[in-house]
């Protein structure tokens, strides 16, 4: 178990009290290894609440470790269909942070290629692996993925052995800039 | 005769068929690329100035068999990430399922893990520092670095049975206790290695030919490297202080005496520069290891997780339906997620597990350093020419493995 001790877990019992003083009307968990969790209550605040939390001494995250993505079939986490999942961690304190985004399919959450370039490709993948929409993302296309597949395999729906082999390989393609989603499926 | 040909046709010079972009696609499958990577490069004369990268050749669905797995059968799968590090792989996953399982492993399974992790460090820079010095046509190295990596897959054979896709670790152990001869294998290979490190050093560190190809090549500055992601040496080497080992340590090592390689430049040269001290710091590392292992159990003794003996298994009927029932149902894990992050040889290395119970996992998503680090490549390959472009891939060590999960 790789519960931090020490120096490292006073910060993050600081940073979770820092958290629920701060973000009131926010829900603010801790997971297994007590790492926090903010909980968005919807896309909009996401940019604005990066840059607060990136700006603010008493969290200060300026890395962004990974942008994922979870299937809520099964509504444990609420109504909403997806969960996307930001992890953030921060250089200064080396404390980490998990916010998280419920939406429903038809809905899409802003870029975070505007504050971080390492979300380019992270985003990509969640778009290929979940049909996740990044409003204002420079490249929406897949990436993992041929382009010319059909659906998302990260979705439960989709079955496991569903594979859809291609024999050859397409031209690769430069960004030019925006690409409306709906055009790259 | 000849006059009317020259005459009556217009004189034509190569400068009429200069093209400032032309397109120079290197990979998928292509020698010098490492593994199945794909870049496609506008070059002026012989400097890229554009470069972009497509990846997923080889992609096999990883994420998606750990729905489908038990978390037991989903070991093996880690071993095909990085291959050139299977153990860091198996560790850093196993490490996430405690995590959720609230297991706290024993000291002497503690102290394995770490000699693990550092042995798999050692032989991934050993492979990056290595190959990129072939790619620049420095042969001797690789000569002089693989016999030592070949030592320590020996030892590595020795433990747990496999070279390259070990599948060491288990939730809640190892599969096997360290050999007999272990510490015999170990001495050989850290009184053996920093004279090879120390060979290699005196070939390429001040070598006029290395340092003219890598000096200044495939530049990340700080912020670059921040805003990109990188993480691991090549974050070091931008003279970022940053080691998960040191700033959020985990198993054995605030117990340790080590000291973390920090780079200036960012270029090809110092990340070189950081690994082989790295390695050296992984010698001091193992050294200290063998001293402190203790003696004790390898296994916590939990009813949930724990693997019987194969010869009370054949002999007692209880064990043998506690066995049967591990493997053929799998462990339940509760519901509950963790996010668990190693200083793995290429970066941070991290497994987000959710549970929502059961034996199969909700989701595992695999931070791989290597993705970010490929992205990166487009920035760091502006304005480098075709050949300086190998030699910064070779550096920022990608494994297509890990990168397409």
């Amino acid at each position: 178990m790789s519960v931090a001790f020490g120096v490292i877990r006073d910060r993050q019992d600081q940073l979770f009290l820092h958290l629920e003083q701060t973000y009131p009307s926010h829900r603010v968990l801790r997971d297994k290894i007590e790492e926090p969790i903010l909980w968005l209550r919807s896309p909009d605040e996401l940019v604005p609440m990066i840059e607060a939390l990136r700006r603010e001494p008493a969290t200060q995250f300026d890395r962004l470790s990974d942008i994922t993505a979870y299937d809520n079939i099964d509504h444990v986490d609420g109504p909403k269909r997806l969960i996307v999942v930001y992890q953030l961690y921060s250089l200064q304190h080396h404390t980490r942070l998990r916010l998280k985004i419920a939406i429903d399919q038809d809905e899409s959450v802003p870029t975070l290629t505007v504050v971080w370039g390492a979300a380019n490709w992270l985003e990509r993948e969640v778009f290929d692996m979940f049909g996740i929409r990044f409003a204002g993302h420079p490249d929406l296309r897949r990436i993992l993925m041929d382009e010319r597949f059909v659906g998302h395999p990260l979705l439960k729906e989709y079955e496991l052995e569903a594979r859809q082999p291609f024999s050859d390989s397409l031209p690769v393609r430069i960004a030019t800039g925006f690409e409306s989603p709906e055009e790259s499926h | 005769m000849s006059d009317s040909i020259t005459t009556t046709e217009p004189r034509q010079n190569l400068s009429d068929f200069y093209n400032p972009n032309v397109l120079v696609n290197l990979g998928p499958s292509h020698p010098a690329m490492h593994g199945t990577l794909r870049v496609m490069c506008r070059v002026n004369g012989e400097v890229i100035e554009d470069s972009t990268c497509e990846i997923g050749y080889l992609h096999r669905a990883i994420e998606k068999l750990a729905e489908n797995k038990t978390y037991h059968q989903w070991i093996v799968y880690t071993d095909r990430l990085n291959y050139c590090s299977a153990l860091t792989n198996n560790i850093a996953y196993v490490m996430a399922v405690e995590d959720i399982l609230g297991i706290q492993v024993t000291d002497r399974c503690m102290w394995i893990r770490v000699i693990c992790m550092e042995l798999s460090r050692i032989i991934d820079h050993i492979i990056c520092v290595a190959i990129n010095a072939l790619d620049m046509g420095a042969l001797t190295c690789f000569w002089y670095l693989y016999h030592w990596r070949e030592e320590a897959y020996t030892m590595i054979e020795a433990m747990c049975g496999m070279r390259l896709t070990t599948s060491y670790a288990r939730i809640g152990g190892m599969s096997y206790d360290l050999p007999d001869n272990f510490d015999e294998l170990m001495a050989k290979f850290i009184k053996g290695l920093p004279k090879s490190l120390d060979d290699v050093e005196k070939l390429l560190t001040t070598n006029r030919i290395w340092t003219d190809r890598t000096r200044g090549v495939g530049k990340l500055t700080r912020e670059q490297a921040i805003d990109l992601g990188v993480t691991g040496p090549c974050l070091r080497a931008s003279g970022v202080d940053f080691d998960l080992r040191r700033d959020r340590p985990y198993y054995t090592y605030p117990e340790l005496d080590f000291e973390v390689a920090v780079g200036l430049n960012g270029d090809v040269y110092d990340r070189y520069l950081v690994r082989i001290e790295e390695m050296r710091q992984s010698l001091k590392i193992l050294k200290q290891c063998m001293k402190k292992l203790p003696k004790g159990p390898l296994w916590v003794e939990d009813k949930r997780v724990f693997i019987p003996n194969k010869q009370d298994v054949y002999t007692k009927m209880e064990v043998l339906i506690h066995h049967f029932k591990i493997f053929m149902e799998g462990i339940d894990v509760p519901p509950g997620e963790a996010y668990n992050a190693v200083e793995a040889p290429n970066g941070e290395l991290g497994f987000y597990v959710v549970s929502r119970g059961g034996p199969k996992a909700w989701r595992i998503k695999i931070k791989s350093p290597s993705l970010l680090h490929f992205q990166s490549f487009e920035t760091s390959a502006k304005g480098s020419k075709i050949p300086d472009a190998i030699a910064i891939l070779g550096s920022l060590n990608i494994i297509a493995g890990e990168l397409d999960r």
